[in-house]
Protein backbone atom coordinates (compact mmCIF):
# COMPACT_ATOMS: atom_id res chain seq x y z
CA UNK A 1 0.00 0.00 0.00
CA UNK A 2 1.36 3.38 -0.70
CA UNK A 3 2.36 6.10 1.54
CA UNK A 4 -0.70 7.63 0.21
CA UNK A 5 -3.13 5.37 0.67
CA UNK A 6 -2.09 4.87 4.60
CA UNK A 7 -2.57 8.07 5.03
CA UNK A 8 -6.08 8.74 3.53
CA UNK A 9 -8.37 8.89 6.05
CA UNK A 10 -11.28 10.60 4.16
CA UNK A 11 -12.80 10.40 0.77
CA UNK A 12 -15.02 13.31 -0.72
CA UNK A 13 -16.81 12.98 -3.55
CA UNK A 14 -18.32 16.06 -5.68
CA UNK A 15 -21.05 15.15 -8.23
CA UNK A 16 -21.80 18.09 -11.07
CA UNK A 17 -24.65 18.25 -13.39
CA UNK A 18 -24.57 17.82 -16.74
CA UNK A 19 -21.24 18.56 -18.64
CA UNK A 20 -19.43 16.09 -21.76
CA UNK A 21 -15.86 15.94 -20.93
CA UNK A 22 -14.93 17.45 -24.68
CA UNK A 23 -17.13 20.43 -23.40
CA UNK A 24 -15.19 20.85 -20.20
CA UNK A 25 -12.04 19.56 -20.62
CA UNK A 26 -11.69 18.64 -24.53
CA UNK A 27 -9.53 21.84 -25.14
CA UNK A 28 -6.77 20.70 -22.24
CA UNK A 29 -5.20 17.99 -25.37
CA UNK A 30 -3.49 21.65 -26.72
CA UNK A 31 -1.50 21.47 -23.82
CA UNK A 32 -0.87 17.95 -22.68
CA UNK A 33 -1.83 15.43 -26.02
CA UNK A 34 -2.16 12.48 -23.01
CA UNK A 35 -5.51 14.45 -22.47
CA UNK A 36 -7.89 12.40 -25.16
CA UNK A 37 -9.57 15.91 -26.11
CA UNK A 38 -10.28 17.81 -29.02
CA UNK A 39 -8.18 17.98 -32.18
CA UNK A 40 -10.51 20.68 -33.37
CA UNK A 41 -11.79 18.67 -36.36
CA UNK A 42 -13.98 16.13 -34.81
CA UNK A 43 -17.46 16.91 -36.48
CA UNK A 44 -21.25 16.04 -36.35
CA UNK A 45 -23.86 16.48 -39.57
CA UNK A 46 -26.63 18.99 -39.25
CA UNK A 47 -30.24 18.50 -40.29
CA UNK A 48 -29.21 20.17 -43.74
CA UNK A 49 -26.23 18.00 -44.15
CA UNK A 50 -23.59 20.40 -43.45
CA UNK A 51 -20.49 19.54 -41.23
CA UNK A 52 -20.99 21.09 -38.05
CA UNK A 53 -16.86 20.71 -36.39
CA UNK A 54 -16.27 21.37 -32.61
CA UNK A 55 -16.09 24.93 -31.60
CA UNK A 56 -14.49 26.92 -28.82
CA UNK A 57 -17.39 29.43 -28.54
CA UNK A 58 -19.15 27.97 -25.48
CA UNK A 59 -20.41 30.24 -22.73
CA UNK A 60 -21.34 30.13 -18.98
CA UNK A 61 -25.02 30.15 -20.01
CA UNK A 62 -27.89 30.77 -22.07
CA UNK A 63 -26.39 28.59 -25.12
CA UNK A 64 -27.81 25.75 -24.20
CA UNK A 65 -31.46 27.06 -23.87
CA UNK A 66 -33.57 24.76 -24.59
CA UNK A 67 -31.71 21.95 -22.14
CA UNK A 68 -30.35 19.78 -24.73
CA UNK A 69 -31.80 16.08 -24.89
CA UNK A 70 -30.56 13.73 -22.35
CA UNK A 71 -33.32 10.96 -21.96
CA UNK A 72 -32.62 7.58 -23.11
CA UNK A 73 -33.65 7.97 -26.78
CA UNK A 74 -31.83 10.99 -27.41
CA UNK A 75 -29.02 9.42 -26.00
CA UNK A 76 -29.10 6.58 -28.07
CA UNK A 77 -29.30 8.78 -31.34
CA UNK A 78 -26.81 11.05 -30.32
CA UNK A 79 -24.19 7.28 -30.27
CA UNK A 80 -25.68 5.66 -33.20
CA UNK A 81 -26.19 8.96 -35.51
CA UNK A 82 -30.09 7.58 -35.61
CA UNK A 83 -29.49 4.00 -36.70
CA UNK A 84 -32.43 2.03 -35.36
CA UNK A 85 -31.40 -0.83 -32.17
CA UNK A 86 -30.25 -3.87 -34.10
CA UNK A 87 -27.63 -6.82 -34.49
CA UNK A 88 -24.25 -4.89 -35.56
CA UNK A 89 -25.13 -1.36 -36.08
CA UNK A 90 -21.77 0.73 -35.29
CA UNK A 91 -21.36 3.59 -32.59
CA UNK A 92 -20.39 6.60 -34.21
CA UNK A 93 -21.36 9.68 -32.01
CA UNK A 94 -22.69 11.60 -34.96
CA UNK A 95 -26.21 12.23 -33.69
CA UNK A 96 -25.65 15.20 -31.27
CA UNK A 97 -26.35 18.01 -33.80
CA UNK A 98 -29.44 16.20 -35.22
CA UNK A 99 -30.85 15.66 -31.80
CA UNK A 100 -30.42 19.23 -30.56
CA UNK A 101 -32.27 19.86 -33.66
CA UNK A 102 -35.17 18.34 -32.59
CA UNK A 103 -35.63 20.18 -29.60
CA UNK A 104 -34.31 23.99 -30.98
CA UNK A 105 -36.18 23.54 -34.16
CA UNK A 106 -33.36 25.91 -35.44
CA UNK A 107 -30.45 24.82 -37.58
CA UNK A 108 -28.04 27.34 -36.69
CA UNK A 109 -28.80 26.94 -33.36
CA UNK A 110 -28.43 23.19 -33.01
CA UNK A 111 -24.37 23.52 -33.67
CA UNK A 112 -24.18 25.23 -29.97
CA UNK A 113 -24.40 21.61 -29.18
CA UNK A 114 -21.01 21.10 -30.74
CA UNK A 115 -18.98 24.18 -28.66
CA UNK A 116 -16.65 23.66 -26.09
CA UNK A 117 -14.83 25.77 -23.31
CA UNK A 118 -11.15 27.22 -23.20
CA UNK A 119 -9.51 26.66 -20.54
CA UNK A 120 -9.06 30.29 -19.61
CA UNK A 121 -12.95 30.22 -19.52
CA UNK A 122 -12.81 27.29 -16.53
CA UNK A 123 -9.91 28.10 -14.11
CA UNK A 124 -10.68 25.79 -11.58
CA UNK A 125 -11.59 23.01 -13.53
CA UNK A 126 -8.61 23.04 -15.69
CA UNK A 127 -6.40 24.05 -13.01
CA UNK A 128 -7.22 20.55 -10.78
CA UNK A 129 -7.34 18.54 -14.28
CA UNK A 130 -3.86 19.75 -15.04
CA UNK A 131 -2.53 19.85 -11.14
CA UNK A 132 -3.67 16.87 -10.40
CA UNK A 133 -5.47 13.24 -11.98
CA UNK A 134 -7.70 13.30 -15.24
CA UNK A 135 -9.23 10.77 -16.47
CA UNK A 136 -9.69 10.00 -20.10
CA UNK A 137 -11.93 6.90 -19.62
CA UNK A 138 -14.94 8.26 -17.08
CA UNK A 139 -18.00 7.57 -18.38
CA UNK A 140 -21.62 7.78 -17.07
CA UNK A 141 -23.24 4.65 -15.76
CA UNK A 142 -26.21 4.59 -17.89
CA UNK A 143 -26.90 6.31 -21.44
CA UNK A 144 -29.74 8.37 -20.05
CA UNK A 145 -30.62 11.26 -17.23
CA UNK A 146 -29.54 12.12 -14.13
CA UNK A 147 -31.64 9.97 -11.70
CA UNK A 148 -30.42 6.39 -13.18
CA UNK A 149 -26.46 7.74 -13.51
CA UNK A 150 -26.76 9.62 -9.65
CA UNK A 151 -28.42 6.11 -8.76
CA UNK A 152 -25.05 4.26 -9.52
CA UNK A 153 -23.24 6.80 -7.33
CA UNK A 154 -25.05 5.57 -4.11
CA UNK A 155 -25.99 1.99 -5.18
CA UNK A 156 -23.53 0.71 -7.49
CA UNK A 157 -27.08 -0.11 -9.44
CA UNK A 158 -30.37 1.90 -11.04
CA UNK A 159 -32.63 -1.55 -10.12
CA UNK A 160 -33.16 -1.79 -13.46
CA UNK A 161 -34.24 2.50 -14.17
CA UNK A 162 -33.42 3.74 -16.82
CA UNK A 163 -35.33 7.37 -16.95
CA UNK A 164 -36.67 10.04 -14.57
CA UNK A 165 -39.23 8.34 -12.27
CA UNK A 166 -39.11 7.53 -8.73
CA UNK A 167 -36.54 5.79 -7.61
CA UNK A 168 -37.17 2.07 -6.14
CA UNK A 169 -35.05 -0.17 -4.47
CA UNK A 170 -36.27 -3.35 -5.96
CA UNK A 171 -33.22 -5.31 -4.20
CA UNK A 172 -32.86 -4.31 0.05
CA UNK A 173 -29.70 -6.53 -0.12
CA UNK A 174 -27.88 -3.39 -1.46
CA UNK A 175 -27.74 -1.24 0.43
CA UNK A 176 -26.46 2.71 -0.11
CA UNK A 177 -22.78 3.36 0.55
CA UNK A 178 -23.97 5.22 2.80
CA UNK A 179 -25.91 2.90 5.17
CA UNK A 180 -22.94 0.37 4.13
CA UNK A 181 -20.33 2.57 6.03
CA UNK A 182 -22.69 3.63 8.85
CA UNK A 183 -23.47 0.10 9.55
CA UNK A 184 -20.09 -1.13 9.18
CA UNK A 185 -19.00 2.07 12.24
CA UNK A 186 -17.98 4.02 9.92
CA UNK A 187 -19.20 7.30 9.47
CA UNK A 188 -20.70 9.01 5.90
CA UNK A 189 -22.89 11.80 4.91
CA UNK A 190 -24.52 13.32 1.98
CA UNK A 191 -24.24 17.66 1.97
CA UNK A 192 -26.67 18.96 0.00
CA UNK A 193 -26.46 22.55 -0.38
CA UNK A 194 -29.10 24.12 1.54
CA UNK A 195 -33.28 23.32 1.92
CA UNK A 196 -34.50 25.23 -1.13
CA UNK A 197 -32.25 22.87 -3.33
CA UNK A 198 -31.82 19.86 -1.36
CA UNK A 199 -31.06 15.83 -2.70
CA UNK A 200 -31.61 14.78 -5.53
CA UNK A 201 -33.79 11.34 -6.16
CA UNK A 202 -32.69 9.91 -3.22
CA UNK A 203 -35.70 10.74 -1.24
CA UNK A 204 -35.98 7.32 0.00
CA UNK A 205 -33.04 8.32 2.39
CA UNK A 206 -33.94 11.52 3.46
CA UNK A 207 -37.08 10.17 4.98
CA UNK A 208 -35.41 7.03 5.95
CA UNK A 209 -32.13 7.96 7.25
CA UNK A 210 -32.07 11.47 7.83
CA UNK A 211 -28.97 11.43 10.04
CA UNK A 212 -26.52 10.85 6.91
CA UNK A 213 -27.56 14.14 5.31
CA UNK A 214 -26.66 17.57 6.17
CA UNK A 215 -26.02 20.83 4.72
CA UNK A 216 -23.13 22.47 2.61
CA UNK A 217 -22.75 24.82 5.45
CA UNK A 218 -22.19 21.89 7.65
CA UNK A 219 -19.49 20.72 4.93
CA UNK A 220 -17.31 23.83 5.46
CA UNK A 221 -17.58 24.06 9.37
CA UNK A 222 -16.56 20.04 9.54
CA UNK A 223 -13.60 20.42 7.74
CA UNK A 224 -12.59 23.78 9.64
CA UNK A 225 -13.45 21.67 12.37
CA UNK A 226 -11.29 18.10 11.53
CA UNK A 227 -15.03 16.39 11.58
CA UNK A 228 -15.48 15.57 8.38
CA UNK A 229 -16.60 11.62 7.81
CA UNK A 230 -14.99 9.28 6.51
CA UNK A 231 -16.87 9.57 3.22
CA UNK A 232 -18.90 12.83 2.04
CA UNK A 233 -20.80 12.97 -1.47
CA UNK A 234 -22.06 16.84 -1.89
CA UNK A 235 -24.51 18.11 -3.74
CA UNK A 236 -24.74 21.47 -5.38
CA UNK A 237 -27.71 23.79 -5.85
CA UNK A 238 -29.63 22.92 -8.28
CA UNK A 239 -31.86 26.03 -8.68
CA UNK A 240 -31.70 29.96 -8.01
CA UNK A 241 -33.81 30.65 -5.07
CA UNK A 242 -33.53 33.61 -2.20
CA UNK A 243 -31.20 33.41 0.55
CA UNK A 244 -32.54 33.07 3.92
CA UNK A 245 -30.56 36.56 4.25
CA UNK A 246 -32.23 37.97 1.29
CA UNK A 247 -29.78 37.41 -0.93
CA UNK A 248 -29.78 35.70 -3.81
CA UNK A 249 -28.64 32.18 -4.81
CA UNK A 250 -27.88 31.28 -7.63
CA UNK A 251 -28.08 27.50 -8.85
CA UNK A 252 -24.33 25.81 -9.34
CA UNK A 253 -24.51 22.34 -10.66
CA UNK A 254 -23.58 23.50 -14.12
CA UNK A 255 -27.01 21.71 -15.09
CA UNK A 256 -27.99 23.64 -18.44
CA UNK A 257 -28.64 26.71 -18.80
CA UNK A 258 -27.52 27.36 -14.90
CA UNK A 259 -24.45 29.52 -14.98
CA UNK A 260 -21.43 27.28 -15.66
CA UNK A 261 -19.02 29.69 -13.99
CA UNK A 262 -20.92 29.64 -10.83
CA UNK A 263 -20.32 25.74 -10.40
CA UNK A 264 -16.67 26.78 -11.24
CA UNK A 265 -16.83 28.72 -7.93
CA UNK A 266 -18.71 25.96 -5.86
CA UNK A 267 -16.08 23.56 -6.57
CA UNK A 268 -13.22 26.13 -6.46
CA UNK A 269 -14.96 26.03 -2.33
CA UNK A 270 -14.75 22.33 -2.17
CA UNK A 271 -11.39 21.99 -2.71
CA UNK A 272 -10.28 25.09 -0.41
CA UNK A 273 -12.20 23.64 2.23
CA UNK A 274 -10.24 20.52 2.11
CA UNK A 275 -7.00 22.24 0.73
CA UNK A 276 -6.99 25.20 3.46
CA UNK A 277 -6.92 22.59 6.72
CA UNK A 278 -3.02 20.99 6.55
CA UNK A 279 -4.07 17.88 8.12
CA UNK A 280 -7.26 17.46 6.45
CA UNK A 281 -5.41 18.12 2.75
CA UNK A 282 -2.91 15.40 3.57
CA UNK A 283 -5.37 12.92 4.02
CA UNK A 284 -8.33 13.61 2.15
CA UNK A 285 -8.78 12.23 -1.36
CA UNK A 286 -11.25 14.43 -3.37
CA UNK A 287 -13.04 13.13 -6.78
CA UNK A 288 -14.42 15.64 -9.02
CA UNK A 289 -17.48 13.97 -11.54
CA UNK A 290 -20.38 15.07 -13.52
CA UNK A 291 -23.41 12.58 -13.58
CA UNK A 292 -23.96 12.98 -17.31
CA UNK A 293 -22.89 14.71 -20.28
CA UNK A 294 -26.50 16.77 -20.32
CA UNK A 295 -27.08 16.11 -24.28
CA UNK A 296 -23.63 17.69 -25.25
CA UNK A 297 -21.25 16.44 -27.93
CA UNK A 298 -18.23 14.44 -26.90
CA UNK A 299 -16.24 12.02 -29.64
CA UNK A 300 -15.20 8.96 -27.51
CA UNK A 301 -17.25 5.86 -27.70
CA UNK A 302 -18.89 4.49 -24.53
CA UNK A 303 -17.73 0.91 -24.09
CA UNK A 304 -19.18 -1.93 -23.32
CA UNK A 305 -19.60 -3.02 -20.07
CA UNK A 306 -20.18 -5.68 -17.82
CA UNK A 307 -24.58 -6.46 -17.62
CA UNK A 308 -26.08 -5.61 -14.37
CA UNK A 309 -27.94 -7.97 -13.74
CA UNK A 310 -31.30 -6.33 -15.13
CA UNK A 311 -33.35 -5.18 -18.50
CA UNK A 312 -35.02 -2.12 -19.09
CA UNK A 313 -38.01 -3.00 -21.20
CA UNK A 314 -38.34 -1.76 -24.58
CA UNK A 315 -41.41 0.45 -23.35
CA UNK A 316 -39.21 2.07 -20.41
CA UNK A 317 -36.05 2.70 -22.81
CA UNK A 318 -38.17 4.22 -25.88
CA UNK A 319 -36.06 3.08 -28.13
CA UNK A 320 -38.61 -0.16 -29.25
CA UNK A 321 -35.41 -1.88 -27.94
CA UNK A 322 -34.87 -3.33 -24.09
CA UNK A 323 -31.35 -2.19 -23.03
CA UNK A 324 -29.35 -4.90 -20.40
CA UNK A 325 -27.32 -2.32 -19.00
CA UNK A 326 -24.62 -3.58 -20.73
CA UNK A 327 -22.91 0.01 -22.38
CA UNK A 328 -21.78 2.64 -20.56
CA UNK A 329 -22.95 6.25 -21.08
CA UNK A 330 -21.45 9.06 -22.13
CA UNK A 331 -17.66 10.18 -20.90
CA UNK A 332 -17.93 12.79 -18.34
CA UNK A 333 -15.22 15.10 -16.28
CA UNK A 334 -13.35 13.60 -14.07
CA UNK A 335 -10.65 14.56 -11.55
CA UNK A 336 -8.92 13.33 -8.40
CA UNK A 337 -6.96 15.59 -6.36
CA UNK A 338 -4.77 14.92 -3.44
CA UNK A 339 -1.39 16.13 -2.97
CA UNK A 340 -0.22 12.50 -2.78
CA UNK A 341 -0.99 12.71 -6.65
CA UNK A 342 1.65 13.86 -8.82
CA UNK A 343 0.94 17.15 -11.36
CA UNK A 344 -0.18 16.20 -14.56
CA UNK A 345 -1.56 12.76 -14.10
CA UNK A 346 -3.46 11.48 -16.83
CA UNK A 347 -5.47 8.18 -16.61
CA UNK A 348 -5.92 7.02 -19.81
CA UNK A 349 -9.46 5.05 -20.98
CA UNK A 350 -9.98 3.37 -24.29
CA UNK A 351 -7.41 5.32 -26.45
CA UNK A 352 -4.57 3.14 -24.83
CA UNK A 353 -5.76 -0.77 -25.59
CA UNK A 354 -3.02 -1.58 -23.53
CA UNK A 355 -2.83 -0.07 -20.35
CA UNK A 356 -6.29 2.28 -20.56
CA UNK A 357 -8.74 2.14 -17.79
CA UNK A 358 -12.09 2.50 -17.69
CA UNK A 359 -14.16 4.16 -15.16
CA UNK A 360 -18.04 5.09 -14.36
CA UNK A 361 -20.03 5.95 -11.29
CA UNK A 362 -20.19 2.08 -9.49
CA UNK A 363 -16.22 2.77 -9.21
CA UNK A 364 -17.37 5.55 -6.61
CA UNK A 365 -19.59 2.92 -4.22
CA UNK A 366 -16.88 0.15 -5.08
CA UNK A 367 -13.62 2.14 -4.34
CA UNK A 368 -15.47 3.48 -0.81
CA UNK A 369 -16.74 -0.31 0.03
CA UNK A 370 -13.12 -1.40 -1.07
CA UNK A 371 -11.09 1.42 0.89
CA UNK A 372 -13.10 1.39 4.14
CA UNK A 373 -14.74 -2.24 4.34
CA UNK A 374 -12.36 -4.48 2.79
CA UNK A 375 -15.02 -5.24 0.16
CA UNK A 376 -17.64 -6.80 2.40
CA UNK A 377 -20.64 -6.10 1.36
CA UNK A 378 -23.31 -7.33 -0.57
CA UNK A 379 -22.79 -5.41 -4.30
CA UNK A 380 -24.02 -5.83 -7.68
CA UNK A 381 -21.69 -7.55 -10.32
CA UNK A 382 -21.31 -3.99 -11.87
CA UNK A 383 -20.16 -2.69 -8.67
CA UNK A 384 -17.71 -5.42 -8.10
CA UNK A 385 -15.91 -4.98 -11.43
CA UNK A 386 -15.86 -1.61 -11.23
CA UNK A 387 -12.72 -0.13 -11.02
CA UNK A 388 -10.97 1.74 -7.77
CA UNK A 389 -9.96 5.10 -8.13
CA UNK A 390 -7.44 5.57 -5.42
CA UNK A 391 -4.31 3.72 -7.20
CA UNK A 392 -3.05 7.16 -8.02
CA UNK A 393 -2.06 7.92 -4.36
CA UNK A 394 1.58 7.78 -4.47
CA UNK A 395 4.21 7.60 -1.70
CA UNK A 396 5.59 11.03 -2.41
CA UNK A 397 3.45 13.91 -0.77
CA UNK A 398 4.12 17.20 -2.81
CA UNK A 399 5.10 20.19 -0.70
CA UNK A 400 2.45 22.64 0.55
CA UNK A 401 3.67 25.19 -2.00
CA UNK A 402 3.54 23.20 -4.65
CA UNK A 403 -0.65 22.52 -4.84
CA UNK A 404 -2.70 25.71 -5.70
CA UNK A 405 -5.31 27.73 -3.82
CA UNK A 406 -8.47 29.07 -5.11
CA UNK A 407 -8.57 32.98 -3.87
CA UNK A 408 -11.90 35.47 -4.35
CA UNK A 409 -14.22 32.92 -3.77
CA UNK A 410 -16.63 34.51 -1.52
CA UNK B 1 7.56 30.21 -0.93
CA UNK B 2 3.62 30.49 -0.83
CA UNK B 3 1.31 28.33 -3.38
CA UNK B 4 0.21 29.30 -6.55
CA UNK B 5 -2.85 31.07 -6.45
CA UNK B 6 -5.38 31.34 -9.01
CA UNK B 7 -8.09 34.64 -8.32
CA UNK B 8 -11.50 32.66 -9.41
CA UNK B 9 -13.91 35.51 -11.35
CA UNK B 10 -17.05 36.60 -9.81
CA UNK B 11 -20.45 35.27 -11.74
CA UNK B 12 -22.05 37.51 -13.53
CA UNK B 13 -24.57 39.31 -11.48
CA UNK B 14 -27.18 39.09 -14.34
CA UNK B 15 -27.16 35.02 -14.35
CA UNK B 16 -29.72 35.21 -11.10
CA UNK B 17 -33.28 34.18 -12.77
CA UNK B 18 -35.42 32.52 -10.06
CA UNK B 19 -38.09 32.45 -12.77
CA UNK B 20 -36.52 30.21 -15.28
CA UNK B 21 -38.86 27.72 -15.83
CA UNK B 22 -38.10 24.54 -14.02
CA UNK B 23 -36.52 21.62 -16.04
CA UNK B 24 -37.33 17.88 -16.31
CA UNK B 25 -34.51 17.26 -13.47
CA UNK B 26 -35.97 19.69 -10.74
CA UNK B 27 -39.63 18.87 -11.50
CA UNK B 28 -38.87 14.96 -11.10
CA UNK B 29 -37.24 16.33 -7.48
CA UNK B 30 -40.70 17.87 -6.61
CA UNK B 31 -42.56 14.33 -7.62
CA UNK B 32 -40.02 12.72 -5.92
CA UNK B 33 -40.49 14.80 -2.50
CA UNK B 34 -44.27 14.76 -3.15
CA UNK B 35 -43.95 10.39 -3.29
CA UNK B 36 -42.27 10.52 -0.09
CA UNK B 37 -44.66 12.93 1.88
CA UNK B 38 -47.58 10.83 0.77
CA UNK B 39 -45.17 7.40 2.14
CA UNK B 40 -44.73 9.57 5.56
CA UNK B 41 -48.54 10.82 5.90
CA UNK B 42 -49.65 7.24 5.32
CA UNK B 43 -47.65 6.21 8.19
CA UNK B 44 -48.48 8.82 10.10
CA UNK B 45 -51.57 8.24 9.60
CA UNK B 46 -51.85 4.34 10.59
CA UNK B 47 -49.92 5.16 13.58
CA UNK B 48 -52.96 7.62 14.47
CA UNK B 49 -55.86 5.42 13.77
CA UNK B 50 -54.04 2.38 16.46
CA UNK B 51 -56.17 2.31 19.56
CA UNK B 52 -54.35 3.89 22.59
CA UNK B 53 -56.50 0.91 24.00
CA UNK B 54 -54.72 -1.96 22.11
CA UNK B 55 -51.78 -1.10 23.65
CA UNK B 56 -51.50 -4.13 26.25
CA UNK B 57 -48.04 -4.95 27.00
CA UNK B 58 -44.71 -3.56 27.10
CA UNK B 59 -44.02 -4.56 23.47
CA UNK B 60 -46.95 -3.20 21.96
CA UNK B 61 -46.09 0.17 23.96
CA UNK B 62 -42.39 -0.19 22.47
CA UNK B 63 -43.58 -0.79 18.91
CA UNK B 64 -45.69 2.45 19.22
CA UNK B 65 -42.94 5.00 20.89
CA UNK B 66 -40.42 3.17 18.21
CA UNK B 67 -42.55 4.10 15.12
CA UNK B 68 -43.60 7.76 16.22
CA UNK B 69 -40.20 8.48 17.22
CA UNK B 70 -38.55 7.45 14.08
CA UNK B 71 -41.51 9.99 12.85
CA UNK B 72 -41.36 12.68 14.70
CA UNK B 73 -37.55 12.72 15.00
CA UNK B 74 -37.26 13.06 10.93
CA UNK B 75 -39.51 16.06 11.47
CA UNK B 76 -37.23 18.20 14.09
CA UNK B 77 -35.48 20.79 12.79
CA UNK B 78 -33.42 23.32 14.72
CA UNK B 79 -34.05 23.64 18.11
CA UNK B 80 -37.10 26.27 18.80
CA UNK B 81 -36.15 30.20 19.79
CA UNK B 82 -36.35 31.29 23.09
Amino acid sequence: MSAGLDNLKHIVVLMMENRSFDHMLGALMQKNPKINGLTGNESNADTSGAIVKVQPNAQFQSQLDPDPDHHFPGVDLQIFGGAPPAAGRVANMQGFVKDYFSQTKDVNRSHNIMYYFTPDKLPVLTTLATEFAVFNGWFSSIPGPTICNRAFAHYGTSFGQVGMDIFYILDNTIASIYERMIQAGHTAKIYYYDQPSSTMEIVNLLKNQPQIFATFDQFIADCSGNTLPDYSFIEPCYNDHPGADGGQVLASDQHPDHNVREGERFIGSVYNAIRTNPTLWQNTALLVVYDEHGGIYDHVVPPACPPDGYTASADATGTGAPFAFDRLGIRVPALLVSPWIPRGTVVTGPEDPANGQIFEHASIPGTVTNFFLNGDAKRTVREQQAKSFLGLLTDQMRPDDDCVVFNNLQ
Amino acid sequence: MAPKIIDVPKTDPGAYNPNRPAGTLLRSQAVHMREALIKHVHELTTLLNIEMSSLKTEADVSAYVHKATALLHTRTGKPAKK
